[in-house]
């Protein structure tokens, strides 16, 4: 491609040379562990997979309770290519929130939240909690009856907080039960409150990670610096992984389309040992393990209070961890996260195979 | 008393004053989001009106699930042929419950709870028994009503 009137007319109106210095400037550190950064260019290229396709299915879903269940029923099989999307993004789904953890866990482990990054962790911890409700209100955008129970279970959970659980409650469901009013509702913070806050957040967090330049493990931090540029050697190398990524994701999608369930029924009680999605496991595992009360005291607000008060001590990791921040090893930090880690995945392991 | 100098700059006063406009109006414009956002609640209902016709003929050691506002209610003929109206949501997390005519208990499938045929929770993490609703019969009608609810039928 090369058009040198093109070239001088931009050049006259904008500095390219300057932003190529710019690009040709940014370098990637090569190291033993440098395959991790490729866990958020993954993210990225899911999340923008799952706009493309959202944007598709949306043509043509209808919010609506009587409607709902039978637009997607409508999609997938009279539209062209209605059930590969609706699998696509499915899957999409499923992988980014797979990436979102491995992104999650090998942050925590190499304690690249450290000093000064600790922004960037916040940013990327949020867009794991929406990422999360991106999938629980998708998945009541089906209005079958696995999805119907999930969201009872969890805005239920949400109104076992103390003092302000009733307001979330009724702030997420619009009504005192789960009713056509949660479904529309849902449907507003899956197709447009959540993505515009995604959207601001990851390029808040992409604009500090450019900021601060790529993290080196502390471990490695004595050994010579090896630098690559990103353009052209890692931008090539993140394009071919995302060329591999797209071909597991559609493979995925096409022998393993996701079922639709029957329409949801208030009356009807739900199936036999249902379960949540997979990422929601570990919490549905942990709110068994609590009894009905506990020394006169209900146990699912306990249990909740638990389990925010953990999830809030992950969220604050970068804050507490002086060690790390000072540049000093810090193998207490380490231990927490592998527990955390190893908590998530045993937990997630007793509900896939109860 | 007349001081010889002011006790705030003209920059504080200016700051205040716009940072207070600024607060003012942002928390205003934010409230008047959120009443919005945030629904206007229905209440569960204190009572509801039903056929007798359709619960005469309810088998022993079964039930009849009728809609209780978004949830819903449970008819139940015991074993022994006794009545009783139950709200067949769960304790725990509010996933409807099943009865399981063998074991004669209530199950709620989300989280292995079990209630036995008095609605008591028995094992599992349920907190509390099944709430249990009051049964009147008016002619043709079946009036099942929250406990301690006097209920007013409007007249035909």
């Amino acid at each position: 491609m090369n058009c040198p009137r093109l070239k001088d007319w931009l050049e006259e109106r904008y500095d390219l040379e300057g932003m190529k210095r710019l690009a040709k400037g940014k370098l990637i550190p090569e190291h033993r562990y440098d395959l991790w950064y490729y866990t958020g260019g993954i993210t990225l290229f899911l999340f923008i997979l799952q706009f493309v396709t959202g944007m598709l299915l949306a043509l043509y879903y209808v919010p609506h309770i009587d409607f709902a269940h039978k637009s997607i029923i409508e999609i997938v099989t009279k539209l062209n290519l209605g059930w590969f999307f609706r699998s696509l993004h499915h899957w999409g789904a499923q992988l980014s929130i797979v990436f979102l953890f491995i992104h999650l866990f090998g942050t925590l482990l190499m304690k690249s939240y450290r000093k000064p990054r600790e922004f960037v962790w916040v940013t990327g911890f949020i867009l794991l909690g929406i990422s999360i409700f991106f999938g629980l209100s998708g998945y009541l955008l089906l209005w079958d009856e696995r999805a119907f129970a999930a969201v009872r279970v969890a805005t239920g959970g949400a109104g076992a907080f103390p003092v302000i659980g009733g307001f979330i409650k009724a702030f997420l469901r619009g009504s005192i039960d789960v009713t056509g009013d949660t479904l529309l509702r849902f449907y507003a913070f899956h197709v447009a409150i959540l993505p515009i806050i995604t959207l601001g957040l990851v390029g808040l967090h992409i604009l500090l990670v450019q900021y601060h330049g790529m993290s080196v493990p502390l471990s490695l931090q004595g050994e010579k610096k090896r630098e690559v540029p990103f353009f052209p050697n890692v931008f090539y190398q993140d394009l071919s992984i995302w060329l591999v990524v797209t071909g597991v994701l559609v493979t995925l999608a096409v022998l393993l389309p996701p079922e639709i369930g029957i329409k949801a029924d208030p009356l009807a009680p739900p199936p036999e040992n249902v379960k949540p999605e997979w990422y929601f496991l570990f919490l549905m595992e942990t709110l068994k393990l609590f009894p009905g009360s506990i020394l006169g005291m209900n146990g699912e607000t306990i249990a909740i209070m638990l389990v925010a008060g953990a999830i809030l001590f992950f969220f604050l990791i970068p804050f507490f961890d002086q060690k790390s921040a000072r540049g000093e090893k810090s193998p207490l930090f380490t231990w927490i996260g592998v527990i955390y880690l190893l908590y998530f995945l045993i937990m997630t392991a007793v509900g896939y195979l109860s | 008393m007349k001081l010889k100098y002011s006790l705030i700059t003209r920059r504080t006063f200016l700051n205040t004053l716009f940072g207070g406009w600024f607060v003012a109006f942002f928390s205003g414009t934010f409230y008047a989001l959120m009443k919005f956002a945030f629904p206007t609640l229905g209440k569960e209902p204190d009572f509801v009106v039903l056929n007798r016709k359709d619960f005469t003929n309810l088998a022993n050691n079964s039930i009849k699930r009728f809609p209780w506002g978004g949830t819903v209610g449970f008819y139940f003929k015991k074993a022994d042929g006794a009545i009783l109206a139950l709200k067949g949501v769960c304790t725990h997390m509010e996933c409807n419950v099943d009865y399981k005519p063998a074991e004669r208990r209530f199950y709620c499938p989300c989280h292995q709870g079990w209630f036995d045929e008095n609605g008591k929770n028995i094992s599992g993490p349920p907190p509390k028994p099944l709430e249990i609703l009051v049964i009147t019969e008016e002619g043709e009608k079946l009036i099942i009503a929250k406990k301690g609810v006097k209920v007013e039928l409007p007249k035909a």
